[in-house]
């Protein structure tokens, strides 16, 4: 029973407070404000994926918001200059990718903690996004093969949704199912108890951290494809949204790790309380508080492993 | 005898300190060798060089009558040679399947990609736990949860898996209680009667006694004696580590 309550808790509790809302809250089981929900959910969750792989490995990325706002910009000037439309995507895909390595790269080859070095790249992240954009904000009327990406629907499903749903199974798997996932996870708990066992602890570092960045980029594509413009700070938000979800996700079904089907949830819960709370009429910066109140406190009940591991430095 | 490890000469520098000068070891084939000595004799340093971890300053290192040279932990275990050190090299908070199969996972090609074999590595750790006598039942248990002595079982087992002929282990009860150290000698005689070679530190008498077969007493980075534990006593050994000191003053 305990042990249910430990799994599932968190789980239990976001979907009662779905119902509270689908009962409560004005508006919020209209088909429109669900899929607006699912949507947020979406980009949050694609972060969250992306998070979780680096926090798995024990390492922090602080930058994934700033370098998705950097890829997003990407995408954006290469619209704006005409370029095509899939090199414009694959453009915002590798920024993400490299920014992750870079990441990585700082972690494992010259040894600087990960939570200096992303704190560091996120900056420069963010001042290279204004000097491409100058500061403004780019906005067109782009192709619309492009826009697709996020607005385009399969069966009356969006293609954000899909995708979100995508990178979700595939990371779930991968950490779940792979010799690489319990590689990176032992990476994570015992780096010199996995480096003993032969496991390439620092190859496993340096792909968390891409995985964060690359996830980032997608994340950008998309939002950018879905707002159809793209602006020097348009992820910024993201970053404590997409770090609660990871850490209200280690309270859930493997307590106390980063995993990815908690990330998912967390993201939903998230997106559903965002929501919810705008619907009530709650003040603005109460959901501020909120996203405080959850950081801290899922990782003040879960007994984390991470607790020990990554963050007793 | 049947000698299947032997190191001649080894030397070995730490900056100012000689941590060996000129240690000789003998290790025959299935038996329980312990390393004794006084604190700095070298012991730690010896086991080092033949688990692949340092690199001798000079020195042979003979496996099976070839002289090898490891340049890393991973050359010595393809060798045969695994090394259980004092911390067991465990992950606490993965289980106990996960702990045995670290690193070297079972899993089957799908589509050109690997998954995991969870039921056949649950059901593998067991049949290996079970060989040593050790019963755990629920192998997705983390290791953080067990007893020490089931601690050791699962590093063993592990070394086991790995094929290990050769198994060191580091100070293996220095951190065990009664109860906890009679399961250790335990598994370590279960080692024997499979026809491992066990290397063997500790710095209690008593345990060397009850389970190892010969001895090989370090002092000052040298070995001064190796000789059969029959009919010797803990008091007799420890006198002998004491008394190394004058041979090698004398010498
Ligand atoms: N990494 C090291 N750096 C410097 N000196 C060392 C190092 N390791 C061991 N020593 C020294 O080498 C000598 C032998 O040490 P060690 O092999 O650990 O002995 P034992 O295990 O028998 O206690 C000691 O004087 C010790 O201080
Ligand atoms: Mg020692």
């Amino acid at each position: 029973m305990k042990q249910l309550v430990a799994k599932y808790g968190t789980a239990l509790s976001g979907l009662a407070l779905f119902v509270v809302f689908l009962l409560f809250a004005r508006n919020f089981a209209s088909p429109a404000n669900l899929l607006t929900v699912l949507k947020q959910a979406s980009f949050l969750a694609i972060f969250a994926c992306g998070f979780t792989f680096a926090l798995l490995t024990s390492e922090l990325d602080l930058s994934f918001a700033s370098i998705a706002s950097l890829a997003a910009v990407m995408v954006g000037w290469l619209l704006h200059s005409d370029t095509s439309w899939l090199i414009a995507v694959a453009a915002g895909l590798a920024v993400g990718t490299i920014g992750g390595l870079l990441n990585g790269l700082l972690v494992t080859a010259i040894k600087v903690p990960s939570l200096i070095a992303t704190l560091g790249t996120a900056s420069i992240a963010t001042g290279t996004a204004f000097m491409v954009t100058g500061g403004v904000a780019f906005v067109g009327r782009w192709d619309a093969s492009f826009l697709a990406l996020a607005r385009g629907k399969v069966l009356g499903i969006p293609f954000l949704i899909i995708i979100m749903f995508a990178i979700v199974a595939i990371s779930w798997f991968v950490t779940r199912l792979t010799p690489l996932g319990v590689h990176m996870q032992a990476t994570g708990e015992a780096e010199g108890a996995a480096h003993r066992a032969g496991i390439a602890t620092k190859r496993m570092k340096l792909l968390g951290l891409t995985l964060s960045g690359a996830a980032a980029g997608a994340a950008a594509v998309l939002l950018v494809a879905n707002l159809s413009s793209a602006a020097p700070q348009m992820a910024g938000d993201f970053l404590l949204n997409a770090i609660a979800a990871v850490l209200l996700g280690m309270t859930m079904f493997d307590p106390g790790r980063p995993n990815i089907a908690g990330s998912f949830v967390g993201a939903l819960i998230l997106a559903i309380l965002a929501n919810g709370l705008v619907l009530f009429g709650a003040p603005y910066y109460l959901q501020d508080i909120m996203l405080g109140v959850i950081v801290i406190g899922s990782v003040g009940v879960s007994a984390s492993v991470l607790k020990k591991a990554a963050f007793s430095v | 005898m049947n000698q299947i490890l032997s190191v001649t000469g080894a030397f070995k520098k730490y900056g100012a300190v000689t941590a060996l000068r000129g240690a000789n070891l003998s290790v025959n084939a299935g038996e329980v060798h312990a390393i004794c000595g006084d604190n700095g004799a070298g012991k730690s340093t010896l086991i080092k060089l033949i688990a692949g971890v340092e690199t001798p300053d000079a020195g042979t290192i003979e496996v099976r009558g070839t002289p090898v040279s490891f340049g890393d932990p991973q050359d010595a275990l393809a060798a045969g040679i695994a090394t259980i050190h004092q911390d067991l090299g465990l992950a606490p908070a993965m289980a106990i399947y996960q702990n045995i199969y670290l690193g070297s996972e079972l899993s089957v090609r799908l589509a050109g990609i690997r998954v995991l074999q969870k039921r056949a590595m649950m059901r593998g750790a067991r049949e290996i736990l079970a060989k040593m006598n050790s019963v755990m039942t629920d192998m997705t248990k983390p290791v953080e949860a067990l007893s020490g002595g089931q601690r050791q079982a699962v590093a063993i087992a592990r070394a086991l898996r790995w094929n290990a002929e050769i198994i060191i282990m580091d100070e293996p009860t220095a951190a065990l209680g009664v109860r906890e150290t009679k399961e250790v000698v335990r598994l370590i005689n279960e080692l024997r009667n499979r026809g491992a070679t066990v290397l063997l530190i500790s710095h209690n008498m008593a345990d060397v006694i009850a389970v190892a077969d010969r001895a090989t007493i370090l002092k000052g980075g040298r070995a001064v004696t190796s000789l059969s534990l029959d009919g010797v006593s803990a008091d007799a050994l420890a006198k002998m580590i004491m008394d190394g000191a004058d041979d090698i003053e004398e010498a």
